[in-house]
Parts: structure tokens; C-alpha cells; sequence
């Protein structure tokens, strides 16, 4: 290479001397510059160089021509500051394009920095160009894994890189946000597999269309995120895939924007972009990467039936658990049962024979009492008569000898009294016998008198009886003038008037 | 309590059958409660198979949301 540089710029020093000459003569028409320069260029460029540019733009043709534009930026920063038109033929590019490819698992596209062998061209009605005849596939490896690893590094020192996978992925992942191309097999393998999955889980998966490669891919994959982003309650999960198998451009997935903005989602991204050999950048921060989407299907069907068999085996210890409680219990009882049942067989006939022995000497001390008390009763019985007959015998002769004392005494007192009552009988005749003979001479005595004084006899002989109110008037003080007074003859009444009292002095 | 399909997490369902099961299993639960422990665990199995065999209609609702 030194050498050829050396080379180079000798020779391009000679030309420049020459076109200086040329110039000096005389005017030149514009195809023989043109002429000049092409002659030049090719005499200074016998050879091919090899030249480190960034592929800006990239286009095939019908008949297998591949046109480039080469440029060259400013170190740390994005503008241009060399730019070049490129061209592979297409016997070439059919040849280069797999190698690239190959070696570097990448599309050789937009983008890429390459290491190119070229042939200096100039044309006179095209101008400038290259013709690319060789490529080092080991030089953009190098940008790249250069490239990835200054997005790694600017990723941790922001300290987002493992934000998607500090988040949970829920317990049964089943509301599924897919980011793929809706026309991409991947996507119609990995509906299918969800959807006939064996055990019949059930997922609602919803596609937000992307550009899975090339340039397009970061823009169009974020974007999808912001859609999903609004319904960010609703999903469980998302899910990148792409076509799995080809050796596809894995380059927009070393995004550092797009990797940013999946540190940031709010839910658990899981990729399955297809990549045997390498982790893309987006693979490295997201929650779960997983090489294919059957991988990432199979995953999440795995999630669910853990789940299940986790619910399924807790529902068996329940059961289990319970039936042993059950039966415990029920041993339990029977045990209880069996205990009781001969203790409780064994107090009974204690008890019973307590019982009989008991009533078995109550009954010989109730008969020993009532002998007992049978003989005391008899023995009473004979004292009592005993005595009885001793104290009736002693009454008995008691009351005769009071019924003698007192005969004799009434035998006495009723002579005595008899005499006494002779002597007074006697005496009371005679005092009567008087008495009766002065009352008859009385009652003559009295009979006379009252002859003497009946009211008629007086009013016979010409006596009257005045009365005033049917009383006798015996003052003149008890009428007045004008009164009627009554006056009763020995024949007869008169009714008079007063006139006049004169008082008797 | 109650909680019914549409809002039954199945984090929840599985905790309160596991918190159940290890009061049965720790002998913390009454004879008298397993009645009602079994309908729930029952019930909370039911709910969460349901689920993860079956579309919700309100998931539906929301999915077709999207598409306008």
C-alpha cells in the first residue's frame, strides 16, 4: 500500500505538470478537458485502490447493476466532507454481494461503512466514479461491532440498558401486542401457533405493522411502540419478530434510538428477530430474547401452561389436603368411638355392681333394722301393757275409794237438807196464808174508793168537763177570746166560743 | 371479596389459594370453615381455567376499538 501511494503521488505530480502545460497553450473545449482529465486519471490510477467509505445511497438495476453513492463524514460529527458515485457490476455484485452477506450477517445497504477495492474512472459526460471491484467484509464487521459497542456502552452509562428487563412480565402472558410485517411468514407461523396451541390457552393477539429492515425500520417500529404505548394498560406484553431463517439485516436493530426507546416502554418487549449468530442491541435491552418466533410463541405458551399446572397442582395438594382433614376427622371419631365405648361399658358394670352390692346390703340392714325394731317394738309393746294395767288397776281403785268417800257425805248432806227444807216449806205456808187474807181486805177497800170517783158518776151529778185542743181546761190563761172550747155534759157535748176570760184571783 | 371475571388477576386467585392452602395445611383453619374455603378455591380455579381457555368479551371490545 505505501508503495502504491508512493507511486501514486509521483505520478499524479508528472500529470499535473503536463495538464499545466496543456493549459498554458492555447483553449481547451470542454470534451477535450474532459479528455485531459480522464487520461490523466487513468494513467495515475493503473491500479485498484482500496477506500474506506460510508454507502449513502444503494440501487440495483433491471440487468443486475448495482449504483452507489460513497461519502465520508466528519469525525464526530454528520457532516460530509467527501462524496463519491459508486458502481458494481452486475457479474460482480453477483459475486460480492452473498460474500458480504455471509460474513457479516448483514445486507450490504445504506449505511454500512465499507472497505472497498475500487478503480478510479472518470467520463467525460459522467464525470468521476468509482467502480468497485473487491470488498472487505472484516472492515464493516469491525464498524460495526465499533458501532454496537459505543451504543452498548452510551446505553449502560445512561443507566437505562436493563429497564425492560427490570419489568414483570405478568404471571400468564395472553394479550399480546405483535410488531412485525403483516406479510412476513414468521408473523403467520407464530399466529398460528398461538392460536392452535394444544392446550387450547386462548390469546388475544394484536398486529401493529412494521418495517422490519433497512432504514425504515427504526421509525417505523417506534412508531408502532407509540401505538401500542396508548392501550398500555391493556397489553401483557409485545413482541418483535421478524421472518425467521435468512441471514437478515440485523443493522436496525443496533439502533441506539430504538433500543433507547424500548428501555423506556412501559411493558415487557420479548424479540424473536431471527438471528442465529448475533444479539442485536434491541435483543440486549429488551425483557426476554429469544432467537425465532416459534421460540418467543413457544414461550409464552410455556408461560400460560405453567401456570396452569401451577393452579392444577396447588388444586391438588387442596384437594388432597382437605380429603386428609376429612378423614383425620372421621379417624378421629372412630377412634373416640372406639375408646369410649369399652370404658364406657367397663364404668357402667363398675357402677352396676356398686349399685347391687349396695342394694344388696341395704336390703340385709333394713331387714337387721326391722327385726330390730320389731323385738324394741314388742318389748315396749309388753312394758306399756304392763303398765297400763298397773296404773287403770291403781285408777280403778282410786275412784272406788273417792265414789265411796263421796256417797257417804251426799247420803249425809241429804237428810240434813231434807229436814231444813221441811222446816221452811211449813213456814212459808202460814206467812202466805196471811199475806192473802190483809190483800183481800185491801182490794175491798180500793174497790169502794174507785166507785166513788168515775167521771160519769161526777158528771151525773151536774159536774162538767171542759176541753180546749181535746185536753181539760183547767186555767183561763190557756185560751183566748174567739177560741172554740168543747164542754162535756153527763148527756151530751156543746161547742162554745170564748167571749171572755176572767181570771180567778 | 367477591371477585368475578372481569377483574380477577391471576396473581391474586393463585395467592389466596395458596394462603388458603397453607392455613389448611398448618391446621389454622376451623372444620367448620372448610365449607365455605372449598367453594372458594373452586370457585377461583373455575374463574382462572375459564379464563385462560376463553375470549373475554370485554378484551374483545377493546380489540375492535383498535382497528377504527
Amino acid at each position: 500500500m505505501t508503495e502504491s501511494k508512493k507511486y501514486l503521488s509521483v505520478k499524479l505530480r508528472n500529470e499535473y505538470q503536463c495538464l499545466t502545460l496543456g493549459m498554458m497553450k492555447e483553449q481547451l473545449k470542454l470534451s477535450e478537458l474532459n479528455g485531459l482529465v480522464k487520461k490523466t486519471v487513468v494513467e495515475a490510477f493503473t491500479a485498484p485502490v482500496w477506500v474506506i467509505g460510508e454507502i449513502s445511497e444503494l440501487k440495483t438495476n433491471r440487468s443486475g447493476h448495482c449504483y452507489l453513492n460513497l461519502i465520508e463524514k466528519e469525525e464526530n460529527g454528520d457532516a460530509i466532507v467527501a462524496q463519491a458515485r459508486a458502481t458494481i457490476w452486475s457479474y460482480t455484485f453477483r459475486m460480492l454481494r452473498p460474500y458480504f452477506e455471509s460474513t457479516t450477517g448483514q445486507q450490504l445497504t445504506e449505511g454500512l461503512k465499507v472497505l472497498v477495492s475500487v478503480s478510479v474512472e472518470f467520463h467525460e459526460l459522467y464525470g468521476y466514479s468509482l467502480n468497485i471491484r473487491d470488498i472487505d467484509p472484516t472492515y464493516t464487521l469491525g464498524d460495526m461491532a465499533r458501532r454496537r459497542r459505543e451504543i452498548i456502552a452510551r446505553l449502560r452509562s445512561e443507566g437505562v440498558a436493563e429497564m425492560n428487563k427490570e419489568l414483570e412480565l405478568p404471571l400468564v402472558p395472553q394479550k399480546i401486542a405483535i410488531i412485525s410485517s403483516a406479510t412476513a411468514a414468521g408473523y403467520q407461523d407464530f399466529v398460528d401457533q398461538l392460536t392452535n396451541n394444544q392446550a387450547g390457552y386462548h390469546f388475544e393477539l394484536k398486529l401493529f405493522p412494521a418495517i422490519m429492515q433497512g432504514n425504515q425500520a427504526e421509525s417505523s417500529i417506534i412508531g408502532a411502540l407509540e401505538q401500542i404505548y396508548l392501550y398500555e394498560n391493556f397489553f401483557d406484553a409485545v413482541v418483535i419478530i421478524r421472518g425467521g431463517g435468512s441471514q437478515a439485516d440485523l443493522s436496525c436493530f443496533d439502533n441506539y434510538n430504538l433500543a433507547y426507546y424500548i428501555t423506556q416502554f412501559p411493558m415487557p418487549v420479548i424479540t424473536g428477530i431471527g438471528h442465529e449468530k448475533d444479539d442485536s442491541i434491541v435483543d440486549l435491552v429488551a425483557h426476554t430474547r429469544l432467537k425465532t418466533p416459534t421460540a418467543v410463541a413457544e414461550f409464552l405458551i410455556t408461560g400460560v401452561a405453567q401456570f396452569d399446572a401451577q393452579l392444577d397442582e396447588l388444586k391438588n395438594r387442596f384437594i388432597k389436603t382437605i380429603t386428609e382433614i376429612i378423614t383425620d376427622s372421621k379417624n378421629n371419631i372412630e377412634q373416640i368411638i372406639k375408646v369410649i365405648a369399652p370404658v364406657t361399658r367397663e364404668k357402667i358394670s363398675k357402677v352396676n355392681s356398686r349399685l347391687n352390692q349396695t342394694v344388696w346390703k341395704f336390703d340385709n340392714s333394713v331387714k337387721l333394722f326391722v327385726k330390730n325394731q320389731d323385738y324394741r317394738l314388742k318389748r315396749k309393746e309388753e312394758i306399756v301393757q304392763n303398765e297400763f294395767k298397773n296404773f287403770t288397776q291403781q285408777q280403778i281403785r282410786l275412784l272406788e275409794k273417792r265414789v265411796r268417800k263421796v256417797s257417804g257425805t251426799l247420803r249425809q248432806n241429804a237428810v240434813t237438807n231434807h229436814d231444813k227444807l221441811s222446816r221452811k216449806i211449813t213456814k212459808s205456808e202460814n206467812l202466805i196464808r196471811i199475806k192473802l187474807s190483809d190483800s183481800r181486805h185491801l182490794l175491798d177497800l180500793l174497790f169502794q174508793k174507785a166507785m166513788l170517783t168515775d167521771p160519769d158518776k161526777i158528771l151525773a151529778r151536774g159536774y162538767s168537763i171542759t176541753t180546749y185542743n181535746g185536753k181539760a181546761l183547767k186555767d183561763t190563761d190557756l185560751v183566748n177570746p174567739m177560741a172554740l172550747i168543747e164542754t162535756r155534759l153527763y148527756k151530751g157535748h156543746i161547742i162554745s166560743e170564748v167571749k171572755e176570760t176572767i181570771k180567778k184571783i | 371479596m367477591s371477585i368475578n371475571r372481569k377483574n380477577l388477576s391471576y396473581k391474586d386467585a393463585i395467592t389466596e389459594i395458596d394462603e388458603i392452602l397453607s392455613q389448611l395445611e398448618n391446621n389454622e383453619l376451623d372444620v367448620d370453615e372448610l365449607s365455605e374455603k372449598v367453594k372458594r378455591v373452586s370457585q377461583l380455579v373455575t374463574l382462572c381455567k375459564e379464563k385462560l381457555h376463553h375470549t373475554e368479551q370485554e378484551v374483545d371490545k377493546i380489540l375492535k376499538e383498535m382497528d377504527i
